[in-house]
């Protein structure tokens, strides 16, 4: 790996030498672990009791959400690479990456909306059963974690044209990418919980 | 102030290549002839994999301070706690 020195933003640091933001946003989503793996944690008891579970593929189309999951994926590599632009105060591939990030995030909610409404046109709708009930919550959570991510993104975006941006702001990107990943993070797991196994 | 250093873009996108290769193992996981409790276990461990790469080296956490490791990794012990709890409570009922 190339290394490049670079200096944090000596107004935000803490006593532990680490941005104070930085620490916020890892200290947010350890409770944002918490949130998950409750809603996650009720759904795998569920299921363990629940015999009318669908089998992969039956109720779910697979290749659908895993080109989704290629799209997050792809999304968290243009986050981490804007970071990366903002450390090295490259502030026109920090545009590129962040507008490629919120567009792969938009693509990836219209994804999900298709599949919504695909399955709405079935009759299938939070409610009409366990699995679906734990589906659309799931899925219903992360979804709205991910349009958060989108419009901070695009906030931050906006900012970047701001004149005092680089020395005031720049560690917002370092930030908001923390909770990026965290959302793709979920979704790695999401995805083979609900339609692999 | 304090210093780190910056991976690069072919850095990046190796690993995205990665997360990808690992992304398709997964799907094809369910195709091969292993028992049901073979294949979850499969899965998930590339899943967690691929957790491992994007948590290292996107989030960096690789080059970050012990805090911040001990602020990522508490919430796996609590978890931990709670399902060795709810297999207690699944075990006593």
């Amino acid at each position: 790996m190339r290394q490049e020195e670079v200096l944090s933003n000596s107004l935000t640091e803490t006593n532990t030498g680490i941005p104070s933001g930085k620490l916020a946003m890892w200290l947010f989503l350890a409770s944002e672990v918490m949130f998950f793996t409750g809603l996650i944690g009720a759904a795998i008891v569920l299921r363990s009791g629940y015999y009318e579970w669908p089998k992969p593929g039956e109720l779910l189309h697979i290749p659908l959400a895993a080109f989704n999951t290629f799209i997050l994926l792809s999304s968290s590599m243009t986050m981490a690479m804007g970071v990366a632009a903002a450390h090295q105060r490259d502030r026109k591939r920090l545009r590129f990456f962040l507008a490629a990030t919120i567009l792969l995030g938009t693509a990836f909610l219209g994804v999900k909306g298709f599949e919504y409404s695909q399955k709405f046109a079935h009759g299938y709708f939070p409610g009409t059963s366990l699995f679906w009930d734990c589906y659309f919550t799931l899925t219903g959570c992360h979804g709205l974690h991910v349009l958060a991510g989108i419009i901070t993104n695009g906030w931050i975006l906006s900012l970047t044209f701001r004149s005092d941006f680089d020395a005031q702001k720049g560690h917002y990107v370092e930030i908001s990418g923390l909770y990026w990943h965290f959302v793709d993070l979920v979704w790695i797991f999401l995805f083979p919980f609900l339609y692999l196994i | 102030m304090s210093v780190r250093s910056v991976p690069s873009y072919a850095a990046y996108f190796a690993i995205w290549a990665w997360l990808i290769a690992l992304l398709v193992a997964g799907v094809f996981v369910p195709q091969l002839s292993l028992s049901k409790m073979n294949a979850v276990l499969l899965i998930f461990s590339i899943a967690l994999v691929k957790a491992a790469l994007v948590t290292l080296f996107y989030m960096h956490l690789k080059s970050e301070k012990i805090p911040v490791w001990v602020v990522a990794v508490s919430p796996f012990f609590l978890i931990s706690l709670a399902v060795f709890l709810i297999f207690v409570g699944i075990a006593l009922s």
